[in-house]
Formats: C-alpha cells, sequence, structure tokens
C-alpha cells in the first residue's frame, strides 16, 4: 500500500469575485470604502468652501478661483455671536456634568438593585423614552414660563439634563451590567460601605463607558436646536439660534452660516478626535 | 482565629427556598468544604456568612458573636471569588493594601503585611503590575494575598479554582494545602469539585437543593454515604447503582435483580433482612468490582456481558452490561486485552456494597 498523498490542491474559486486577480477584492473593498467616506464628508468640504467665498460667489462654489477669510471676522462681529459660543459651551458642559451626576448612580441602580425603587424608576425613564421628543417642547415652553427660567440657562439646562437622565440612564446599566460585581462584594469585605464601594471600585470600572458618555452628552448638547430655538430668546443666545437666523426675510446669507457652522464644528471635532475610542466602546454597549 | 456557627439558617428569595435549615458549628482553625451540584445553596450559604445575602432565618455566629445585621466590613472575614475580583484599575500592590488602608492601618505596617503574603505565595515580582497583565494562576494567588495580609478571623473561599486549567488547578489544590498549614485560619470552602472538597476539606458539607445532605470528613462520606445522592456525588468514577430485590428465605437473605441473585452473608443480611421483600438500590462503587476475584472465600461472584472498554494508560475502565444495567468497573490492567461481548465473571466484597432505600434514597443499615 502506498502512502497517503500530502499534497494539496487548493479548490477553485468559485463565486462572484472569481474573475477578479487574488488581490482585486481588497481593492474593490478599498474603493467602496472611499466611495462611501467620501459621500459623507462631501457637505463637510461643501461647506469649507462657501464659508471661503465671497457673498456674490456663494452659489457658484464649484466655478470661479476668489477665496476670503472675511466671513470669520464678519460672522463673529454679528451681536450676540460671542455669547451664543460661549452659552452653548456654557450649557453643554453643565449639562454633561448634572446629567452624568445623575445618570452614573441611576445606572448603577438599574444594574445592580432589585425592587419596588428600581421598577419604578426603570418603567418612568422608559415611558418617557417612548415620548417623541418633539412633543416635549410645547409643555416645556410653558413650564419654564411658568417657572419664569424662560430664556436662562436653567430654562435650557433642565430640560437638557431631564432628557440625557432618560436616555443615558440605560446605556450606563448597560456599562455596569458589563463590570463584575464579585469586585464590590471584595470591596464591601475589605472594609468599604455600599457607596464606598461605588465610588472607589465600581465607579473607576466606569471611566471608559462614563468618558464615552461625557462625550455623547455633550456633543448631542452642542448641536441641539430644537430646545434651544423654543426655550430661548435674546437673553440667552445659543449658537444653533443664531447660526439659523442667517436665514432671514431679507435673504440667506450662506457664506455667514457656513463659516459659523464650521466654527462650531472646530469644538466638536476636538471632543471626538480625543474621545473617538471611548466613544466607539459606548456605543457597542 | 475563630468558630463560626449557622444555626437554623434559611434563605428565601421570594417563595423560592435557596436553603433551608443549615445547621453547622466549625470550629477554630478548622477546613470545612461545602460542595454540592450547581444551584444547591452552597454559595448562597457562604455569602450568608460574608454579609452579602440577607439571612431570611437562622442564626450565623463568628467568633461567639452573632452577625446576622453586621454589614461585611464589621464581620472580619476574608474572601477569595471564583473570578478572583481584583480591583481592575489598581496595582497587585494596591490591591493588597486597599482592605488596610480602609482599616487605617499604617503605611509601614501594610507594608510589612504585603511582603509577607507576596513572600509566601512568590509573587514578589507582579507587585507592581495590574491585575489584567497577569495570568488566571497569578491573579488567584493576588486574591489569596489580599486575604492573607488582612488577618481575618475567617477565610470565605467561593469556587475559588473553577475558573483555572485542569493542570493549574490540582497545582493550585497542593500550593493552597500547603499554605493552610502555615496560616490555619478558620475557613469555608465552597466548590461543586468533589476531588477539591475531599483533598482540602478536613470536613465535608454535602448540599442539594438547599438542604444539607451529609456532613462528615471525607473517608466517612465515601465509606458511608448517608444517602444514594452523597454516594453518587463522592468519588470518582460515580457510583453503581443497581435497581434490585430483597428476599428472605430461611435463613438466607438474597439480593436479586435481572441477571444477578447474591446471597448476603451475616452483618449485611442482618441488616436487610426487615427489608425483605423490598425494592431497594444496591450501590457498589467502580473500585470495589474486581475481575475474576479469585482470592478471598467471601467475595460474590456474578457474571456480566462487557459492553466497551476504556484504554486510560494506567489502567482500563470497563463497562459490563448486567441485565438492564451498565456496571461500571475501574482499576482494570491496561494490558489486558478484552474483546468487547467477552462475558466477565465479576466479583465484590460484601462490605463494600451500600444499600438505599429505593424510594427516599436513604441508605439502609
Amino acid at each position: 500500500m502506498t502512502a497517503a498523498s500530502l499534497e494539496l490542491v487548493p479548490p477553485p474559486r468559485k463565486g462572484f469575485f472569481a474573475a477578479l486577480a487574488p488581490g482585486g477584492v481588497k481593492v474593490l473593498f478599498a474603493l467602496l470604502a472611499v466611495g462611501i467616506a467620501f459621500l459623507f464628508a462631501f457637505p463637510v468640504l461643501w461647506l469649507v468652501l462657501t464659508s471661503l467665498r465671497p457673498p456674490s460667489g456663494v452659489y457658484f462654489v464649484h466655478r470661479g478661483t476668489e477665496f476670503t477669510f472675511h466671513n470669520y471676522a464678519e460672522a463673529l462681529a454679528q451681536p450676540n455671536m460671542l455669547r451664543a459660543f460661549f452659552n452653548s459651551f456654557a450649557i453643554s458642559t453643565l449639562a454633561t456634568v448634572l446629567s452624568l451626576g445623575v445618570t452614573v448612580t441611576s445606572g448603577y441602580m438599574l444594574s445592580r438593585f432589585r425592587g419596588p425603587v428600581p421598577n419604578a424608576w426603570f418603567s418612568v425613564i422608559y415611558v418617557l423614552r417612548c415620548v417623541p421628543y418633539i412633543s416635549w417642547v410645547l409643555p416645556l415652553f410653558f413650564v419654564t414660563r411658568q417657572m419664569g427660567i424662560f430664556d436662562t440657562y436653567w430654562g435650557l439646562l433642565l430640560p437638557h439634563v431631564a432628557v440625557h437622565i432618560c436616555f443615558f440612564s440605560w446605556i450606563m446599566k448597560g456599562f455596569f451590567d458589563g463590570i463584575d460585581p464579585s469586585m464590590e462584594y471584595a470591596a464591601l469585605i475589605d472594609g468599604c460601605t455600599r457607596w464606598g464601594a461605588f465610588f472607589r471600585v465600581a465607579l473607576p470600572s466606569a471611566v471608559p463607558g462614563l468618558t464615552a458618555l461625557a462625550i455623547l452628552c455633550w456633543l448631542y448638547t452642542w448641536n441641539e436646536f430644537l430646545f434651544a430655538l423654543m426655550l430661548t430668546s435674546h437673553k440667552t443666545p445659543i449658537l444653533t439660534v443664531v447660526m439659523a437666523q442667517f436665514v432671514h426675510e431679507l435673504g440667506m446669507e450662506w457664506h455667514l452660516m457656513s463659516a459659523t457652522a464650521l466654527m462650531a464644528l472646530v469644538p466638536a471635532l476636538i471632543v471626538t478626535v480625543f474621545g473617538q475610542k471611548y466613544v466607539i466602546r459606548g456605543l457597542r454597549v | 482565629m475563630a468558630e463560626v456557627v449557622l444555626k437554623g439558617v434559611g434563605k428565601c428569595y421570594g417563595p423560592v427556598v435557596a436553603v433551608r435549615d443549615f445547621n453547622l458549628a466549625i470550629a477554630d482553625q478548622e477546613f470545612v468544604a461545602l460542595v454540592g451540584p450547581s444551584g444547591c445553596g452552597k454559595s448562597t450559604t457562604l455569602r450568608m456568612v460574608a454579609g452579602l445575602e440577607e439571612i431570611t432565618s437562622g442564626v450565623v455566629a463568628i467568633g461567639g458573636r452573632v452577625v446576622n445585621d453586621l454589614p461585611p466590613k464589621d464581620r472580619d472575614i476574608a474572601m477569595v471569588f471564583q473570578n478572583y475580583a481584583l480591583y481592575q484599575h489598581m496595582s497587585v500592590r494596591d490591591n493588597l493594601a486597599f482592605g488596610l488602608r480602609n482599616r487605617k492601618v499604617p503605611e509601614s505596617e501594610i507594608a510589612a503585611q504585603i511582603l509577607r503574603a507576596a513572600k509566601m505565595l512568590g509573587i514578589e515580582p507582579l507587585l507592581e503590575r495590574h491585575p489584567r497583565q497577569l495570568s488566571g494562576g497569578q491573579q488567584q494567588r493576588v486574591a489569596l494575598g489580599r486575604c492573607l495580609v488582612r488577618n481575618p478571623k475567617v477565610f470565605l473561599f467561593d469556587e475559588p479554582l473553577s475558573n483555572l486549567d485542569a493542570q493549574l488547578r490540582s497545582q493550585m489544590r497542593l500550593e493552597l494545602k500547603e499554605l493552610r498549614k502555615r496560616v490555619p485560619t478558620t475557613s469555608i470552602y465552597v466548590t461543586h469539585d468533589q476531588v477539591e472538597a475531599m483533598t482540602l476539606g478536613e470536613r465535608i458539607v454535602v448540599m442539594k437543593d438547599g438542604l444539607v445532605q451529609q456532613v462528615g470528613s471525607p473517608l466517612d462520606l465515601y465509606r458511608r454515604p448517608a444517602n444514594r445522592f452523597v454516594a453518587g456525588f463522592i468519588g470518582s468514577p460515580a457510583m453503581n447503582f443497581i435497581d434490585a430485590r430483597v428476599a428472605a428465605a430461611g435463613d438466607d437473605v438474597m439480593i436479586a435483580t435481572e441477571g444477578l441473585s447474591l446471597r448476603l452473608t451475616d452483618k449485611v443480611a442482618a441488616t436487610l433482612r426487615k427489608h425483605a421483600g423490598n425494592a431497594v438500590v444496591m450501590g457498589v462503587r467502580p473500585q470495589h468490582v474486581m475481575l475474576d476475584g479469585a482470592g478471598g472465600g467471601n467475595l460474590l461472584r456474578f457474571q456480566a456481558t462487557l459492553s466497551t472498554s476504556e484504554q486510560l494508560g494506567d489502567q482500563q475502565l470497563l463497562d459490563a452490561r448486567l441485565g438492564g444495567t451498565l456496571l461500571r468497573v475501574s482499576g482494570i490492567d491496561a494490558a489486558l486485552k478484552l474483546a468487547d461481548g467477552t462475558m466477565l465473571t465479576l466479583a465484590m466484597a460484601p462490605e463494600n456494597m451500600h444499600f438505599f432505600d429505593a424510594v427516599s434514597g436513604a441508605a439502609l443499615g
């Protein structure tokens, strides 16, 4: 009897891509990826070009060779613009800090405790989450007026925090679900109280998730338009609202709007670039 | 150092009863193993001693003090968890120091304690690393170290070796035994592995469905199991069980099943006589069934057909068909060549046979 042949013959290539050269599939997917990336990047590119054209050139962005930085100076010189930048920044940061403070404890409770209180809380945020975002606006308008906080920091902060708590408690619960509770048991035995175990063991382990939430929360508030439009007025200008005011009865100042939008993009870009890996981890939950 | 007493301890989750009327007094410096299949309540019992679960009924006392309402931190215990439960965001050194710092121990003494524990466990080179940079065995050593530095009254182990691979597990088992000689603290060790329980425990508590089945020394449980469950759980390979019937004819007591009828001798016969006519379960360990037991006049011999044999290298395991049941035989000479279907003459000593009530499973005698 002869020894069994060990020569391996690669099976013939089959399927849709068989006709391509061996590396061809890779090239094809790379091209596809570039195409999709371009699809998303194109509006931003257009925005950059528009912001650099003089007012007469905004409808002919693809033609002409005249470029100027004057739009940026003019946009910044608008009344309220600098205050709007500051207000948006302050509201986003405060909303992030306040809502995370609540979200962390609420997510932890939902993840670790059973009983009537967590169940009731779970139901409340579940129901509130189901309410369409837009239907909150009108009641909030009346409520903030009644409370005398319309067009103030609190008048915008509190609604934002309320929405964040409903949306992000769930994500935070997911993060704590992923952290082994026996670490906290060990801390209890090692001399911690329940709060001590939470602050000194569970919370430090949740930092990646917390960072992701902070970034999402901040970006969300920074970009938010509807609440800002309805719940603020002249006293508390907000960037997204001020930006929209370049469209008015006398015409549309696209060049100024683009310049403002681009400037508004910068902080968001910085936050995203530095926090990208946390956000990806956060969204995976 | 302290004794631990559990008196009528029970745990319910709503209508579900997890542990029922658990009574045990653990002496100072004793090492007790709680063993049983998953969901038998052994971990719940341990967690009640630790204070991680509320006690529904009964009393737990550590060192003469009732601890029912004390938080875990005030019970002066230390616990090792199955998944190590090291603080991931701290270095090994800080992990070890955590409990001592919480108790406001001076830093110089903390450093000394850490060094002592690290030397004992051979983890000195790992002190500056983070838990995620360690292997499973190293992590479990650190978890042990975290207990050692505290000098607690009681050590609690919750399946500490379950996450390790088989080789490492047997090595760590030995190390635990060595460690035990140097630090003879009262310990409760929960495991589902009867080998761990047998090798480590000075006393073993076998549990099932929230109820204690038997408490005794390893040899006690092996030689005199209180019921069919304990008999089947302790020992490897597991005990053979054969449904049989007791018959009394004059002075003789016979035990009969399909393909087997044995006349029982004096001592066993005396205990079984009162069960004459009843269905019983006969149990015999694979190690206690012999092939062609030539020697020994009091051996009970019977015939069975070889169904399969498993070669282990140092010995063979046989599965012999006896009527409707398969009888496992171990310790057969590895060199012996046996064809499937061979008729075997098997033998067993009467003193190695166990009898259980067919309904309740309780040991007869």
